[in-house]
């Protein structure tokens, strides 16, 4: 069953819809990634253990989101 | 270019970054400059009432689209995604609105390339009008002249948009008076 709307969008031959379905996607993705580091952070974890969990470098997740706590 | 902006142009444009902050945007679109064009007196504000815009709710409107940002809630239910639900356990995990206003904007917010291009095609539109200062209904005119997403919302509406351009350059015409 849940499978169907997949293949209606995101994998469906309208582009434009699947498009916009992918946008939404990565803007929850984006949203809901600052929200978790940002937790993780008050919670004491290091840079690395969140980049670690992120599959990313410390690096990258340190540019990203440092600045802002 | 800006020392050529009057001083309520200038507060448009100020006031379009306020406008992407409240939404929690990242960059400033021709749509929050809009809001704010209409949210101020002046030519541009004239000029929407003249063709019979409803000021009130187009920028009601426009700030909800914005505050949505990219969120679709269509889009992501076409994939199987339960927005409201996301969103439900956001507000149970990290408080109430987290996910309205994740990653919030930076303190500057940049203006992307649809809202420079409008400014510098206002800056043509006032010397085609042979004016030496930018004002507010010249950055509505630049918004107009080509595809933009305020562009696209105003047609949204049902605006008449070359009425509205009519309206824009006849407030602006030689010799007439702006208040």
């Amino acid at each position: 069953m849940a499978q169907q709307p997949l293949v209606d969008t995101a994998a469906g031959d309208d582009p434009g819809r699947g498009l916009r379905a992918v946008r939404s996607l990565r803007e929850l993705v984006d949203r809901l990634e600052a929200l978790q580091v940002a937790r993780a952070r008050d919670l004491g974890w290091s840079w690395q253990e969140i980049a670690d969990a992120l599959g990313v470098t410390r690096q990258a997740v340190h540019k990203k989101y440092g600045r802002r706590t | 270019m800006f020392e050529r902006f009057t001083k309520e142009a200038r507060a448009a444009v100020i006031a379009g970054q306020q406008v992407a902050r409240d939404a929690g945007s990242r960059t400033v679109d021709t749509r929050h400059v809009l809001v704010a064009l209409a949210e101020s007196t002046g030519p541009a504000s004239r000029a929407l009432d003249a063709v019979g815009v409803d000021r009130h709710d187009l920028t009601a409107r426009l700030r909800d689209d914005l505050r949505a940002g990219g969120l679709d809630g269509d889009a992501l239910a076409a994939l199987g995604i339960d927005l409201d639900a996301v969103r439900e356990r956001a507000d149970a995990v990290f408080g109430p609105g987290a996910l309205e206003t994740a990653g919030r904007s930076p303190a500057h917010i940049p203006f992307g390339s649809d809202a420079k291009k409008a400014l510098r095609l206002a800056l043509r539109e006032a010397i085609r009008l042979g004016r030496r200062t930018i004002d507010g209904g010249h950055l509505l005119l630049g918004m107009l002249r080509a595809a933009s997403p305020a562009r696209d919302a105003l047609a949204d509406t049902g605006v008449d948009l070359d009425a509205l351009r009519r309206a824009l350059e006849s407030d602006r015409a030689p010799g007439s008076q702006s208040a």
